[in-house]
């Protein structure tokens, strides 16, 4: 580790501003857009402007059959579908007075922590870019793919799955893997490792398959550790910028990785836990620096506690059926109003439904994490260099897309 | 004057080499929509490499690139953006829709009051790639696609 430097900004409180656009086509802040006012680099305010990919998410609900809403409730936080489709399905759950099959809890679990650390690589590795940083791209969105194999090979589809319905999930797991599929996983674990596959064989059962997979990409986590976020430059950039203290957090309504890198424990798989949670031992990683690179270090253990949290699911998960018995479009759901939350990849995650009994929802909410985690950008983005706009923005894990709906 | 320069740029060696040049340096503006980027981003990784295909990273100002990609959802707001990038752009310019919402609206096409329904009323599209969201493979398959038409087009 280097050692920690102070670093000291001069604000010039006269002279000359500028307000100019950051965005929506400009690379370090992708489909959103920031009004800056600078004096000198220095930024003094910023607004953000979100919308740009405001579908009425919320409006759309009303339209369609409780369960044809899951295909496009997938796509606002489409790095984490599962994330985003999970309270909606738990929400519904209630209203109908239903309880998954213990087999389909375990293989949520599964899915929503594959999607949390596919979430959580695109994250890294695109901080990694606006740091500087190709190589840390590269890797992580090398090993991603692997997981998201694994996604595709229990729900069929490469990111949106559409894995979850009210009362299970839609299909079982395979159990055996495609030969193409291992062979592949043993040629990239040959060209990344260094060595041949421990007994030369990479199994195709799909229980040994994932495990040999998580244990590849732990021994992998492990290595991004003094690529990127040990190195001297990586922590001169993010130390000390964007500092969001414990009790502004906590007053800015922050949640996720954010909350978590300033020192509050807070998750609501330990809070409130739900499906397969309370039988899976995980530990929430938190830190107290408050700044970016604490926000990145959590978002780097959380990938290490999923790991855990998948191997555990494999080993545990019962044999059974994975779905109640139900009519496949029109599912009945009484009258009634409900709130569920999950916590997504990038933090908690609410929806509010109002039912009156027809086969479609009178009324939904959608309270994304994005959403609460605007609400620190134009606090975090004062008195700092243009350069570490980037840095901050990213460090806070936006994705304009969940925040819009 | 310019007649003979036309003839002579379209001569078919002089216009397989103009070609040839312009398909093995493509470069792609980063305007990312909406989620059809994270398959973007998948494609730029180390598995699928497009730069075998001359397709280049997706960084520099808009006076460099030549083809414009949209990645998904076209709302109303981002309308207007995506027109200003694609005058901003110097000629010969290309236009890959990709996802299912930039072609027709997609999901959004029948019930959502704020996305556009297509985005060929707001640029002029060379390839179309389906999905919802294409995957990388289906990606590759729109971009040869545009290699081949621009191989066929005539110098102005």
């Amino acid at each position: 580790m280097v050692k920690e430097e102070v670093r000291s900004l001069e604000i010039y409180e006269t002279g000359p501003t500028l307000t100019f656009s950051m965005g929506p086509q400009h690379p370090g802040t992708g489909h959103f857009r920031m009004i800056i006012t600078v004096v000198g680099d220095i930024v003094v305010r910023c607004d953000p402007d979100p919308g740009f990919v405001h579908r009425g998410e919320e409006k759309l609900c009303e339209y369609k059959t409780w369960i044809t809403n899951i295909p496009h409730l997938e796509r606002p936080a489409i790095l984490d579908s599962a994330g985003l489709v999970y309270p909606y399905v738990l929400a519904v759950e209630r209203l109908m007075g239903v309880e998954p099959p213990e087999r389909a809890k375990y293989l949520r679990v599964i899915m929503a922590e594959l999607q949390r650390i596919c979430s959580h690589l695109y994250w890294l590795g695109l901080m990694g870019v606006f740091a500087g940083h190709a190589t840390m791209y590269m890797w992580c969105f090398g090993d991603r793919e692997y997981l998201v194999d694994l996604t595709q090979l229990i729900g069929g589809q490469r990111i949106t799955h559409s894995y979850f319905v009210p009362g299970g999930v839609r299909n079982d797991a395979p159990s055996k893997v495609p030969t193409e599929l291992v062979k592949d996983f043993r040629r990239y674990y040959r060209m990344m490792l260094g060595k041949d596959y421990p007994g030369g064989e990479v199994p195709e059962d799909f229980r040994k398959y994932v495990l040999a997979v998580c244990d590849f990409f732990d021994t992998r986590l492990d290595e991004y550790y003094p690529m990127l976020l040990d190195s001297p430059i990586f922590i001169y950039r993010t130390k000390g910028v964007g500092v969001l203290k414990r009790e502004d957090a906590i007053s800015l309504g922050v949640v996720g990785p954010v909350l978590r890198g300033s020192g509050v424990k807070s998750d609501t798989r330990i809070d409130e836990p739900y499906d397969a949670y309370p039988y899976i031992k995980f530990n929430v990683p938190v830190m107290d620096g408050c700044d970016s690179y604490s926000r990145m270090m959590v978002g780097y253990y959380e990938m290490k506690e999923s790991v855990k949290i998948i191997k555990q699911a494999v080993e545990q998960m019962p044999e059974g059926p994975v779905k109640l018995k139900q009519h496949p479009i029109t599912i009945k759901v009484p009258a009634g109003e409900v709130f569920a939350s999950a916590e997504a990849a990038r933090g908690q995650c609410s929806f509010y439904i109002r039912s009156d009994g027809t086969d479609r929802p009178y009324r939904v909410k959608i309270c994304s994490p994005s959403f609460r985690n605007l609400t620190a950008m134009p606090y975090l983005i004062r008195d700092v260099r243009i350069a570490d706009i980037p840095i901050i923005y990213w460090s806070l894990n936006y994705w304009p897309v969940e925040c819009d709906r | 004057m310019k007649y003979v320069i036309y003839k002579l740029k379209n001569l078919s060696l002089i216009k397989y080499i103009i070609n040839w040049g312009r398909i093995c340096s493509m470069w792609p503006v980063h305007l990312t929509t909406a989620c059809c980027s994270v398959e973007f981003a998948a494609l730029s990784g180390p598995r699928y490499d497009p730069e075998r295909f001359g397709w280049l990273a997706a960084v520099g100002s808009l006076r460099q690139s030549d083809v414009l990609l949209i990645e998904g959802t076209v709302t109303a707001k981002m309308a207007q953006r995506v027109r200003l990038i694609y005058d901003q752009m110097p000629e010969p310019k290309w236009v890959i829709a990709m996802g299912a919402c930039a072609i027709s609206g997609g999901l959004y096409a029948k019930d959502s009051y704020n996305v556009i329904q297509g985005i060929d009323d707001i640029v002029p599209v060379d390839v179309y790639i389906p999905g919802c969201p294409p995957r990388p493979e289906t990606l590759f398959q729109g971009i040869l696609m545009l290699r081949d038409k621009i191989m066929n087009e005539v110098i102005r």
